[in-house]
């Protein structure tokens, strides 16, 4: 396990779980920020759907599914729900990396866009379904589209600070190996 | 095309699929219970939050200071306007302290005349604010104070001022209470001087409606809203705010507490309330009583003095 190249993906491994851990804490702290303000964006969505686009091999979907799983039992959302919906969402991503490769910034934006957008859908419908009150859709619309703004910071700070890109045609990493 | 995959790939994508697949499924089946058996899964999900948040208090403290001690320094920028308004208000309440000494004077004669007790199992118990909910849909606030200090479902939390919330939810260290705005929170009120009944349901506003008015041309803005005890779940005559009215109209209370600084709260120890199920006896002497001594009253007497 002496291997450079694991060891880089591990480190980002252990980064991610570290921001999403103290992104996490910042929103239990007891500010007092209370009803009646408009929600922020989700962040930690932001940086799972911006990091798997450009490196799909830091964030394995077990990761992603531990990190938004214990959201949602700190954040009192009803359990493996969000979870689930997210683990969808990242796997429809993955499995169009190829894709999404050549796409411009704006367009990856919009297609990302869209799949928050789905995701939320997806999300509220189920509370339809399942009989569950939900806030207004309005106001929760607020917070992806808080998201979808947010995006473009999120993958340039990661970018400035972790060097988090996407693999140029024919790049190699250190060990001669094909991105 | 970009099909520049690492040919083991190729092999272990239906696997792959096949096991996401069925972690999705095991998430919907959690989904699932929750929602056919939430305090199961609510009881773990207190234990969860019992063992995390509070380790993470080291470090909630100075950032929750410094955040603090910001907007404090924001403050210093108004001060002058503000000092100014503070005496104004002064003035005022100094007319005020004399007359609530009054009152307090008169308050006193006449309990002593009643010789009426106040409730001595009425205490408190007083925690420190944990954490927030984190999530904006939901508004509610975790205490360190848990079942190891008797705290128990349902019982009111208020801060120095008014009703803030009630528990729900309590783990060994910690219990989370519902803020009184949170869309789940429904708290049958009474309106003070018209005596109103009404629903003051949490719709995620920092002021709430009151529903279920049954009058609600008796009901004025500035009217005192308590809590009315009904349902036996909170006790009665807490107060919760002041009655305000909207643009459209609708009544809503702009609540007493100070939603904005939650920093120590109370959590009042209520006692389940005796229910009176039967309909009693017939009324005449009781013939074995009758027969033997009766220390009962010289007892009650010594019990006294």
């Amino acid at each position: 396990m002496d291997d450079p190249l694991r060891r880089d993906v591990l480190v980002h491994r252990g980064i991610y779980l570290l921001v999403v851990l103290v992104l996490l804490f910042l929103r239990l702290l007891p500010l007092g920020d209370g009803a009646a303000r408009l929600p922020g964006p989700d962040l930690v969505l932001c940086l799972t759907l911006a990091w798997l686009l450009r490196r799909p091999d830091y964030l394995p979907a077990l990761l992603i599914a531990a990190v938004v799983f214990l959201e949602d039992l700190l954040l009192m959302r009803p359990p493996g729900l969000w979870t689930a919906v997210v683990l969808l969402g990242t796997e429809v991503l993955r499995s169009r990396i190829a894709l999404t490769r050549e796409l411009s910034f704006l367009l990856e934006w919009l297609f990302i866009g869209m799949l928050m957008m789905g995701m939320f859908l997806a999300y509220r419908l189920v509370h339809v379904v399942t009989l569950m009150p939900q806030p207004g859709f309005g106001y929760a619309m607020v917070q992806v589209l808080a998201s979808i703004l947010v995006y473009p910071a999120v993958v340039w700070i990661s970018f400035i600070t972790l060097g988090v890109h996407k693999p140029g045609m024919g790049e190699i990493d250190k060990m001669g190996r094909r991105l | 095309m970009a099909r520049n995959r690492i040919s083991s790939d190729e092999f272990t994508r239906p696997i792959r699929r096949i096991l996401i697949g069925i972690l999705v499924v095991f998430l919907l089946v959690i989904f699932l219970i929750w929602r056919i058996d939430s305090p199961r899964v609510e009881r773990f999900r207190t234990a969860l939050i019992d063992r995390v948040v509070p380790s993470m208090d080291w470090a909630m403290a100075p950032v929750t200071h410094a955040s603090d001690m910001a907007q404090g320094f924001q403050s210093y920028q108004s001060l002058y306007q503000q000092n100014r308004e503070l005496r104004e208000e002064l003035k005022q309440m100094r007319g005020w302290k004399e007359a609530a000494l009054r009152l307090e004077q008169q308050n006193a004669k006449l309990l002593d005349l009643n010789q009426v007790r106040l409730d001595p199992k009425l205490t408190h118990i007083t925690g420190v604010v944990l954490a927030d909910s984190g999530s904006p849909f939901r508004q509610s606030v975790l205490l360190n104070v848990g079942a190891r200090d008797g705290i128990r479902d349902g019982w009111a939390a208020v801060d120095g001022i008014g009703l803030v919330g009630r528990i729900s939810g309590v783990g060994k260290r910690t219990a989370r209470v519902i803020l009184l705005t949170d869309s789940n929170s429904r708290v049958p009120v009474v309106v003070q001087p018209s005596g109103q009944k009404a629903l003051l349901s949490g719709d995620n506003t920092a002021a709430p409606p009151l529903e279920f008015l049954e009058k609600p041309d008796l009901v004025r803005p500035g009217d005192k809203v308590v809590t009315s005890g009904d349902g036996s779940v909170l006790p009665a005559g807490l107060l919760v705010g002041e009655v305000m009215q909207m643009p459209d109209r609708r009544l809503r209370v702009m609540l007493a507490a100070d939603y904005e600084g939650l920093e120590f709260l109370r959590v009042l120890r209520s006692h389940e309330l005796e229910v009176i199920s039967d309909p009693g006896g017939l009324v005449g002497p009781p013939v074995e009583r009758m027969m033997g001594p009766q220390p009962a009253p010289e007892a009650e007497g010594a019990d006294n003095g």
